[in-house]
């Protein structure tokens, strides 16, 4: 998107990965994952993070820029709800196998990824 | 790293959101989560657009690495879509764009995504004169 024009910028909790991935701008946030802006219903908080990511889209002036953004979540880690029900298919399947876990620890992806079915 | 600076100071500038939570609008296909359990190798590559208007009444999550409750209670904790529209109605942003897009983020293999969706979405960004992007990933 840079390369055509567009400035863009990442909201991330997980910052490293993101400029990893090559995004020029990141504001970091340690917020659990699904809720990068906050509870639900919590405008103010919201509109915060929002402005806090706005600012740093303005302020960047080169490739590579991380802000952190001074919020706290109001929960414990502990308390914090952020997996789904079911766990993923792909947990599923490496949950019986460490091979497969290694495997794809190591950036080794099967060619299965490459396809539906 | 690709970089490109703001194009216009930002209360002058159009913004869309990019979110990575699977989400599409009702009317629209869903993201294809039973493919996924099929082969769990597998992520949909594909992407939607979510209008301005959108509310958590209007879209469906489909993804499978996240809980995805939250959003679906108030869309604004991953695509702040009503505090953007603050922004523009107070001055602090120039326009939110009518259109903005969602991926599901779970993608080993993100060729199709790179080769097929991300164009795609790029050339209507810039049909809609869109300044900047916020990427959302959850």
């Amino acid at each position: 998107m840079e390369a055509a024009g567009i400035a863009t910028i990442a909201l991330s909790m997980i910052p490293d990965l993101t400029v990893a991935a090559g995004a020029p701008r990141v504001a970091a946030i340690e917020f659990p994952f699904g809720r990068p802006f906050g509870q639900p219903n919590d405008a103010a908080t919201q509109r915060a993070v929002l402005q806090g990511t706005l600012d740093a889209l303005r302020d960047a002036s080169r490739a590579g820029t991380v802000v952190h953004l001074p919020f706290e979540w109001p929960e414990s880690p502990e308390q914090v709800h952020w997996h789904p029900k079911e766990p993923s298919p792909i947990l599923q399947l490496l949950a019986g196998n460490p091979a497969l876990f290694q495997r794809l620890a190591a950036g080794d992806i099967p060619p299965e990824a490459s396809r539906r079915s | 790293m690709p970089w490109t600076p703001l194009p216009r100071p930002l209360s002058e500038a159009t913004v869309a959101l990019v979110s990575t939570a699977g989400l599409s609008m009702l009317a629209d296909p869903p993201f294809d989560a039973e493919g996924e359990r099929q082969n769990p190798w597998w992520g949909d590559p594909s992407y939607r657009v979510i209008p301005r208007s959108a509310t958590a009444a209007d879209i469906v999550a489909l993804h499978l690495h996240i809980e995805t409750a939250y959003l679906q209670q108030d869309l604004d904790v991953a695509l702040p879509l009503r505090r953007l529209a603050e922004a523009e109605a107070e001055g602090r942003i120039g326009r939110v764009a009518p259109s903005h897009y969602s991926f599901m983020g779970y993608l080993l293999d993100p060729a199709e995504f790179l080769d097929r969706s991300v164009p795609a979405m790029i050339e209507r960004m810039r049909a809609e004169s869109v300044d900047a992007a916020v990427f959302v990933p959850v």
